[in-house]
């Protein structure tokens, strides 16, 4: 860890520097460009994710660009630390320090810019406020949780699983690329899911029979199918639809979702950071 | 020390080592010559688990080298010829750096800084390419490390700073150590290596210790044609033709390893013919 931090220090806290002018330079145009209320929630909500995500994703895909150089690659793999403890080292920067760092300065940036944004809305309303109105100053936002009022109070805990997902894709990236990690891992996961939706729409779907997914992925209504149509005293073909008296629900046991669902939650990430090291520990230089 | 049996290793369709099997002894330093793209750098990165055998084995130290086990790596240094320090003061390269290797000896680091004059307060990055290059000679050395891997270490050196990296590595041999120091710049070992280990064409050309080759042959230079007629190997100089011949007398000359590798790579079986007797 010492030994990361010395090498890197510079490097990273530039970096951190400029994410913070970054989100000032964008927080200052929203209140340039659309008055003193420029930052409401869903601005901070979106700037923090669409951040995270990007900042995220690059910093993932540069974590092993060192063994895309010969040099670079050889010192690091000749220091006497397990292939796990490096893994290790690199996704506690990668994933937890810099998800912590991102995340201060994202409140950082954004407390002072809604003091400021406020504080320019409070002289307006000041001069402009009708008898009886009451000032209201934008708050800052809980990037983790939305109200109760919201119709999907769990999204943002998803946004930020989907996260962790995507860095760690881009993570193997880093350690499968030498050179254009960041590029080669967007086309690579483009094609993937190309791919998946190709297996799904040309050859899973043909092989169900006709119907669709019933409420959630573990129950299939499958659609009543009727002998030929009589279209002008001619029958041929089939015919399909749904009949809730004829239609048949297969239901595969609640458990099975749950499991899913925590797969697809909290297992994706730790799989690809496994696949990272299986690919460490084959490196060649 | 390190046994390589059978090695056989290709860069996609390109063999490079089609069944080489070398031993080396630990309390030695290998000279480890032979042509550009011969194999030498590869055959120091399969000795250093940074690239894997697709045919045989190699077991140094009793340890597989490409599992890169942390026990393995704390007994192994090797200087590439185009290496990478990372740009932070030469005390944290000390401070975070040589705890991974058990055996450092930070006194011994400073000594050999200090031989090697470098500028002790300065940042790597601000060191020149050959100042860089003896710093991590000096910490490679401070390591102790068992083996010793140093390819072309005197590339980028000057010559004072040659003159002392000869001095320095002749104090830090012992027993236990193993050095093996791959150049084509063979004058600079010269009074260095003990053992000469030549690789043509993936296969090893020659291997013998210096001893053996002083006694068994006879570095000379020489004016009368019918002697020149007769040696192994020679070539005309300013001063006469320098000339190996067999050592029948029994009386050492001083070896002359830049005639001696020129000597294995254009005659070498009438060479190697005298170390079979």
């Amino acid at each position: 860890m010492g030994k990361h931090w010395s090498e890197n220090r510079k490097k990273y806290t530039l970096a951190l520097i400029a994410i913070a002018g970054l989100l000032l330079l964008w927080y200052t145009v929203m209140l340039i460009s659309d008055g003193y209320w420029g930052i409401g929630p869903s601005v901070q909500l979106s700037t923090y994710y669409s951040g995270l995500f990007i900042a995220g994703c690059l910093y993932g895909s540069m974590l092993f660009a060192d063994l895309g150089s010969k040099t670079r690659g050889l010192n690091y793999l000749v220091v006497p630390a397990s292939h796990l403890e490096k893994l290790f080292c690199s996704l506690f920067y990668a994933v937890v320090v810099f998800f912590v760092c991102y995340t201060s300065i994202f409140y950082i940036v954004d407390a002072i810019m809604l003091k400021a944004g406020n504080a320019l809305a409070y002289n307006h309303w000041l001069k402009h406020h009708a008898a009886g109105d009451v000032f209201e100053p934008r708050k800052i936002a809980n990037v983790f949780y939305q109200s109760e009022q919201s119709r999907k109070p769990d999204m943002l805990v998803y946004l930020l699983l989907l996260y962790f997902v995507i860095q760690a894709v881009f993570i193997v990236g880093s350690v499968y690329f030498a050179r254009f990690s960041f590029i080669k891992t967007t086309i690579a996961a483009l094609l993937t899911g190309l791919f998946i939706a190709f297996l799904i729409g040309k050859v899973i779907f043909p092989i169900l029979p006709h119907g669709s997914f019933y409420q959630g992925i573990t129950s299939y209504k499958v659609y009543t199918v009727k002998e030929g149509v009589t279209i002008n005293g001619v029958t041929e073909g089939i015919s399909i639809y749904s009949d809730p008296a004829t239609d048949k629900l297969v239901t595969l046991p609640t458990w099975i979702g749950d499991v899913l669902l925590f797969l697809l939650k909290f297992a994706f990430a730790p799989l690809l950071w496994l696949a990272t090291y299986f690919r460490l520990k084959e490196k060649e230089i | 020390m390190i046994n390589i049996q059978n090695l056989h290793f290709a860069y996609r369709k390109k063999p490079v080592f089609t069944g080489l099997s070398l031993r080396l002894q630990p309390g030695h330093i290998y000279g480890l010559l032979g042509k550009n793209g011969t194999g030498k750098s590869t055959l120091l990165r399969n000795i250093a688990g940074l690239l894997f055998p697709d045919k045989g084995s190699i077991d140094v130290l009793g340890f597989t080298p490409g599992k890169r086990q942390p026990a393995f790596l704390q007994e192994i240094f090797i200087v590439p010829e185009e290496f990478y320090l990372p740009d932070v003061p030469l005390q944290h390269l000390v401070q975070y750096h040589a705890p991974f290797y058990p055996k450092f000896n930070k006194a011994q680091f400073e000594k050999y800084i200090a031989e090697f004059d470098i500028p002790v307060a300065s940042s790597l990055q601000n060191m020149s390419y050959g100042q860089k290059k003896k710093v991590l000679i000096s910490f490679g050395l401070a390591s102790n490390a068992s083996m010793l891997l140093m390819d072309e270490p005197t590339n980028g050196l000057d010559i004072m700073s040659k003159s002392q990296f000869r001095k320095v590595m002749a104090g830090v041999m012992d027993e236990n150590k193993c050095i093996v120091i791959s150049t084509h710049q063979v004058k600079d070992l010269e009074n260095l290596i003990d053992r000469i280990t030549v690789i043509d064409e993936g296969k090893i050309l020659f291997d013998q210790t210096v001893d053996t080759i002083s006694r068994k042959l006879s570095f000379q230079i020489a004016f009368d044609s019918e002697e020149i007629k007769q040696a192994l190997y020679g070539e005309s100089s300013l001063r006469g033709s320098a000339i190996i011949t067999a050592n029948t007398t029994g009386e050492e000359s001083k070896l002359d390893l830049e005639l001696l590798y020129k000597a294995i790579v254009l005659n070498g079986p009438a060479i190697t013919a005298v170390f079979k007797d």
